[in-house]
Parts: C-alpha cells; structure tokens; sequence
C-alpha cells in the first residue's frame, strides 16, 4: 500500500470519526484532543459499564494466537483490510450503528473468522463498541470466545422469558467488544429467528447503545433459508467467499438471496500471501 | 478475465505458495522422471565418413559422339542403393559379428531393416558423398562406418572394372559387326562396277552428248531429204511440161503455119480471081483440110490432158533438154533413197542410244546407293577401331588401379551423436520442468477451476464490489510450522538439485 493511499485512509477514518462528533462538525474547527475526547465519551454510562466490567483483557499475542486482530499488529495485512472494512461501513452508514450480517456463501468460507474480527475492528476505536451475535446455530463458535462456552444465549433468551438481554451479552477479553453466544448447542427452530422477540431483541440490542455495531454471524447462505430471514433484520449484509472453497455458483445463489441494497459487497476470504512478504 | 501480467504472476506466485506441497512434489516428480530418462536413454554415437565419388560412366567418354548412353539414373540414389544394398549390408553384418549367433533369415532380415534405419547417405557437394551410422556402441559405429566405406569403394572399383569389361566387349563386338558390313559392302561393289563397266562416273555426259548429236544429224538428213524430194517433184513437173511444148511445137504449129501460109496465098488470090476460081477453090480445100487436121491433133492433144502423160513421141525423146531433165530427175530419187536410208539408221543409233541411257541410271544410282553404304560403313568401323583401342587402354588403366576416382576424403570417425539428447539437457530440462509444469496446472486450475481464486474474478463475474480481500491471517504456532515446512521443503529441493549435479559429474566422468 503506497503512502498516500495509507494518508488518504487515515484522512477517512478521522474523517468518520469527526463525524461522529457534533462539536467539530459544527465548529468546523479542529477541536482540542480533550475535547475530542470529551465528545466521544458521549454515553458515559455505557463506557463506564463496559470498562468496569470488562474482565481480563487478552494480550495482542493471546488474540493472534486466537486468530484475532490488535491494533498492535497493524503491520499485519488483515488488520489493516479490517479497519478499511470497518471504516467502509461507518461511511456507509453516516457513524450510525447498524447491523450487519456477515453470512459465508457455503460452510467452511470463515464467516465466523471474519465477523469476530470485524467486530475486534469496531472495538479499535475507542468511542464504538461491537456485539458479535452468533446466529449460527448449527455450527456455532462464538461461544469458543467466552472464558465459560456453556454460558447462557440467545437459545436460553428464546426459551426462558425471564431471561434478561444483559444476560446473554458476555465479554469476550477484548476492550469495547461483547459477545451473544448460540447458548447451548441445540437447534432451535428458525420460527425463533423470525419471531417478535428475535427483531425486538434486535431493535434493543441496537437501540440501547447508539455506538454499538451488531455483527450476526449468520449460518451459511447455501444451507438454509436463515440467512435470508436474518438479512431482513440487518442493515448491511457482507457476503463471505474463501479462495479455493466458494464457487461461483454458490456465490451467485448466495447474492441473489438478498437485496442489492444491504449488500456492502463480497469479502473475498483467506487470499493467500506470504507472510514476510508484505 | 482481463488480466495484466503483473497479476497473472502475482496470481501464480500466491497459488505456488498455497500449494507449495503440491509444487515440490512435482518439482521432485518430474526431476527425478527425466533424471531416470537420461539415465536410460540409450546412448548414441555416429559414425561418418565422406567419399569422393567421381563417378562418370565409363561408357561415357568411351562412345562420346558415336552412340548416345542411356542416362544414368539420379546418382545419388544409386549410390545409395549400391550402399544399403544386400551385397554391402551382408557382409557389414557379418563382419561386425551379428551374425555370430547365426540368426534365422527374419532375423537377419530385422537386423538388415535396422541397420538400414541408422545408416544415411547424403550427398555433400557434388562428388562428395557422405555415410553417416548410428549406434549405442561407440566401437562398433566406427567399425561398421568404416567397412560401410570399404565395401562401397571395393563395389564400386569392381564395378567399374566390369562396366569397363564391357564396354570393351561391346565395342569389340561392334567393330567385328562393321568389319561384316564393311566386306560385304565391298563386295557388292565390286561385283556391281564390273556388271556395268559404262556405268563410269561420266558415262551420262557422254550419252547425252552423243544422243544431241544423233538427233541433229537426223534432222539435218530430214532437211536434205525434204529438198530432194521437192527437187524431184519439180523435175517430174518440169520433165512432163516439156513433152507438151514439144508436141505442140511440132504439129500443131506446122499445121497452123502451113494454114497461114496457104491462108496468105489464097488472100493474094482473091486480089485477083473470083472465090470459084479453081485455085481458090483448092486452095479453101487444102486449108480446111489442114483445119481439120489441126483439129484432130487437137482433139487428140486434149483427150491426152487427163491422164497428164503425155506420150513422149521420138521428137520428144530426142529433145536434149528432155533427156536432160530425166538424167536430174533420175539422179534426185537415188538421193532421196539414200537420205532415207540415213535417216532410218540414225534412228536406229538413237533408240540404242536411249535404251543403253536408261540401262545406265538405274545401275547408276544403285551404285551410289552401295558406294554410300560402304563409305559410312568404313568411316562407324575406322571409328570403332580407335574406341576400342581406348577401351583397352581402359582396361589396363583400371587394373593397373590408375583412373580409380573414389578416394576416402574424411576417415572413419564415431563421435557422440549430436541430435541425441545429452545428460545434461536431461538434467537441465528437469529443473526448468519441474517449474513451469506445476506453475502451468496452476495456472490452467486458476483458469478452469470453478471455485474462486481470484478477487477479481468475483468482481466482474458477479457485477458485485468486493468489500474486502482478506489475506490468510497467520497464526504463531501456523507460522512455525510455515517455517519447518518450508525448510523440509527447501531442503527436498536442494536435495533433488544435488541428486541431479552428482548424477551430471558421474556422467561426465564416465562412472555412469
């Protein structure tokens, strides 16, 4: 990547930034770092909540070994796809928060490897906050996140009405980044999915915390009809094509189950590259 | 898919690492394939050896200008033939030991098919030919190029000998043939000049002038003979005219003067008497008589008329002029006999004279026609004489080994052959292989291969942006194992590079 390219998307992700930020739109003047700061903490309560509450924190390493970025190795190419995908999709959205579905063309195209570490990419910004939702009930691996797997669910929130939504949301040892795990590795019907509670929970999810993206990791699209119940409930849909695994055909069936209109576009996965080699 | 290069071995290079294990292998693969080939192929040595051929039929300049020789067909195949005939091959086998284990005629007939295949005889220049031999045996393909070599320049003296042999025996034959001709020619000459000794060369001049000569005589002796007879017609005229004058003169004439006369005195009478005077009276008497006399003897002069014949009386007889014309007239028809019998013997002569021309040139031309025939029959045997002395010297000149025009112009050599692969293209062929066909499936998978490789590809088959293209994402413990594998990788590698050096330098050594 050549060095203006690297200016021109640091220009934008502050620019994305600045947007989120009233006082500097509206000033049109660069306000001070502390102010800045200042007009990101603008839900002190969340930030407060998730900083007193988050547990350990994993090491940049303890995340690489886990297959998930950290700022620290930006010199790593995924990190910086990430952060451009990320600050696509801020863009797109004006510094909204949104869901996105993240769903693979067919099993095995990582898209659970690319949602967790979309929404590790969210968390790098220190005035977002990301929810990772795993909506993959059949092959799930969200929970593999969590220090605990058998910890409670969306299959639990469907099920027991008592439950409370804070329940099921888990930090994952990622500053800014909690995760919704399938809870309990049964199906549940996709009757659940397209129920009330399913697009409440998403309208609560998402109305709660203005600076949170929700990212569903979504069952592939080949499977079953779920992904396509799932991209109605979401903003934006990244559909997951792994070299040497998709196929055309699979990709094509896969964008014509979604409207053209959520479609962010293709993630073309797991490109291979030598790793020295930059 | 539109594809810059740069991309295209982008591309490459990223699917040669994802599949690296892959590349290795059939980089291993395909050394150690070609390393085997080269190993086994066949060594292969060529023998060559060049031979000057002047090879002109010695028939050629033997008969040159006498008789045309038949062409002789493309020499190069001949030599060829004469090379890979059975005579030469025979014995090439059995000198260089195939037939040592006695083979069955199949046998040798498969071991003759071969030695055909690995023989070539090219022409190099234009007397110059060249046999070239291939074999395994380095020894034996410089055996067998040189007996080739011998063999042929053997062949080809023998040959030469007997093309001379019987050049000379057809010569030979030729000129006793002529000799025949020759004699009988003569003979027939001679038998012809003395059958016609006119027939000279000359002969008809002569007859020609001879026969002008008759005819001018004939016709003069017409001409004389023509006036003769009209000198004698006119003296037979002249002699009847004569005989009436004569006649006439005599009595008539005397009748009428003696009526004049007696016509005078009776007019002087009257003068003085009377017409009945007696003597006027006998005097009228006497001239009627005489009238009537005169009459009759005109009567009978006129009856004589017709018959033109008039009766000489002896007064005619006796004129002189009379005797006189029938002396000439006499005298005309003896030479009118006489002319004719000239003119009939010149006939005579003439008609000889043309019979004996004829006779002359019918044997006239038959005699040049032999004359000919036995001057080209002298001149195709004087000829002959001196090609065959030639063709003797000829024949002592070969045996004598003097004229032999096949030279050995390049010895027997068996060298590598030049075409056959060599070790270390083998070698060489493996490494560049062993690269470009895995890079080349690679490619051809990137091309066909329904699952997607490219980013690009997406793009433009699905009319969809493409977010994101996220590189593997290499984890510690992958990274090591990354490390150890590609070190095993690069040592199978470097093994195989090894393997093929040490099998290079054994075989330049000769060990292999």
């Amino acid at each position: 990547m050549s060095k203006i390219e690297k200016a021109l998307k640091k220009a934008g992700e502050e620019r994305g930034n600045l947007q989120l930020m009233p006082a500097a739109a509206a000033g049109g003047r660069s306000a001070p770092r502390t102010a800045l700061l200042g007009q990101q903490i603008e839900n002190p309560e969340t930030i407060s909540r998730m900083a007193g509450n988050e547990h350990k924190l994993l090491s940049a390493d303890e995340l690489w070994e886990r297959g998930i970025i950290h700022p620290q190795r930006a010199e790593e190419p995924a990190v910086q796809v990430f952060r451009e995908l990320r600050t696509k999709i801020i863009q797109q959205n004006d510094g909204q928060n949104a869901v996105i579905l993240v769903a693979a063309v067919s099993k095995g195209n990582g898209a659970s490897f690319i949602a967790r570490n979309l929404g590790a990419a969210f968390a790098f910004d220190s005035a977002k906050t990301a929810l990772l939702v795993d909506c993959n009930f059949r092959n799930p691996s969200v929970h593999r996140l969590l220090p605990d797997p058998s910890l409670p669910g969306l299959a639990d929130y469907f099920e027991n009405p008592e439950i409370d939504v804070t329940k099921i949301i888990h930090p994952v040892g990622i500053a800014r980044f909690r995760a919704i795990p399938t809870g309990g590795l049964r199906e549940i019907p996709a009757e659940y999915i397209v129920s009330v509670k399913m697009r409440r929970l998403m309208d609560s999810l998402r109305e709660r915390y203005r600076d949170r993206f929700i990212i569903l990791d979504s069952p592939p699209m080949s499977d079953i009809a779920d992904a396509r119940i799932l991209s109605e409930l979401s903003d934006y849909v990244l559909v997951v094509a792994r070299h040497g695994c998709a196929t055309n055909a699979q990709i094509e069936t896969g964008l014509s189950a979604i409207s053209n209109k959520k479609l962010l576009g293709i993630v073309f996965n797991d490109e291979p590259r030598i790793p020295w080699i930059r | 898919m539109q594809m810059y290069p740069e991309q295209i071995a982008k591309a490459l290079i990223n699917e040669s690492f994802h599949s690296r294990r892959l590349v290795v292998g059939m980089f291993v693969i395909v050394n150690v394939a070609l390393l085997a080939a080269g190993l086994l192929w066949p060594k292969s040595y060529t023998g060559s050896t060049s031979i000057v051929v002047d090879e002109k039929s010695i028939m050629e300049p033997l008969m040159k200008g006498a008789a045309v020789a038949t062409e002789t067909a493309d020499r190069n195949r001949n030599v060829r033939e004469v090379i890979l005939g059975r005579t030469i091959i025979g014995q090439v086998l059995e000198r260089a030991g195939w037939l040592a284990d006695h083979p069955t005629a199949l046998e040798q007939e498969g071991l003759i098919e071969q030695l055909k295949a690995r023989t070539t005889v090219t022409p190099v220049g234009r007397d110059v030919i060249k046999i070239e031999y291939r074999d395994s045996d380095q020894e034996r393909t410089f055996f067998v190029t040189k007996t080739f070599a011998d063999l042929f320049i053997q062949e080809m003296i023998a040959q030469k000998e007997s093309e001379t042999r019987s050049a000379f025996d057809f010569i030979d034959k030729q000129a006793q043939e002529y000799q025949q001709k020759l004699t009988a020619a003569e003979e027939e000459l001679r038998q012809l000049r003395s059958s016609n000794l006119d027939a000279r060369p000359g002969s008809d001049l002569e007859l020609s002038a001879r026969l002008i000569a008759l005819n001018t005589r004939i016709e003069n002796t017409t001409m004389e003979l023509r006036e003769a007879e009209m000198k004698h017609a006119s003296l037979e005229r002249q002699v009847n005219g004569e005989a009436e004058v004569t006649v006439l003169a005599t009595r008539e004439g005397q009748f009428r003067a003696r009526i004049a006369e007696l016509q005078a005195k009776l007019d002087t009478l009257r003068l003085s008497f009377l017409d009945s005077h007696p003597d006027i009276v006998q005097l009228k008497n006497q001239i009627q008589d005489l009238r009537a006399e005169a009459s009759s003897q005109r009567e009978r002069r006129e009856k004589a008329k017709p018959s033109e014949r008039v009766e000489p009386d002896e007064t005619v007889v006796n004129n002189p002029v009379y005797q006189q014309l029938r002396r000439e007239l006499s005298q005309s028809q003896l030479t009118i006999g006489a002319l004719k019998a000239r003119i009939a013997e010149a006939q005579r002569l003439l008609r000889e004279e043309v019979g004996r021309g004829k006779d002359l040139h019918s044997g006239d031309a038959r005699l040049v026609e032999v004359t000919r025939d036995y001057q080209i029959n002298r001149e195709i045997y004087q000829d002959l004489l001196h090609r065959r002395e030639r063709a003797r010297v000829s024949i002592n000149m070969d045996s004598d080994r003097q004229g032999s025009s096949f030279k050995i112009l390049e010895p027997a050599k068996a060298v590598p052959s030049p075409n056959a692969p060599r070790f270390w293209q083998f070698v060489v062929g493996g490494v560049v292989l062993g690269v470009l066909i895995p890079v080349g499936l690679l490619f051809a998978r990137l091309q066909f291969d329904p699952r997607v490789r490219l980013a690009n590809a997406i793009s433009e088959g699905h009319k969809v942006p493409v977010a994101a293209i996220v590189p593997h994402l290499w984890g510690p413990r992958e990274l090591a194992g990354l490390r150890k594998e590609l070190a095993i990788l690069a040592l199978v590698v470097t093994a195989m590079l090894a393997l093929s050096a040490t099998l290079s330098i054994a075989r330049v050594l000769g060990v292999l």
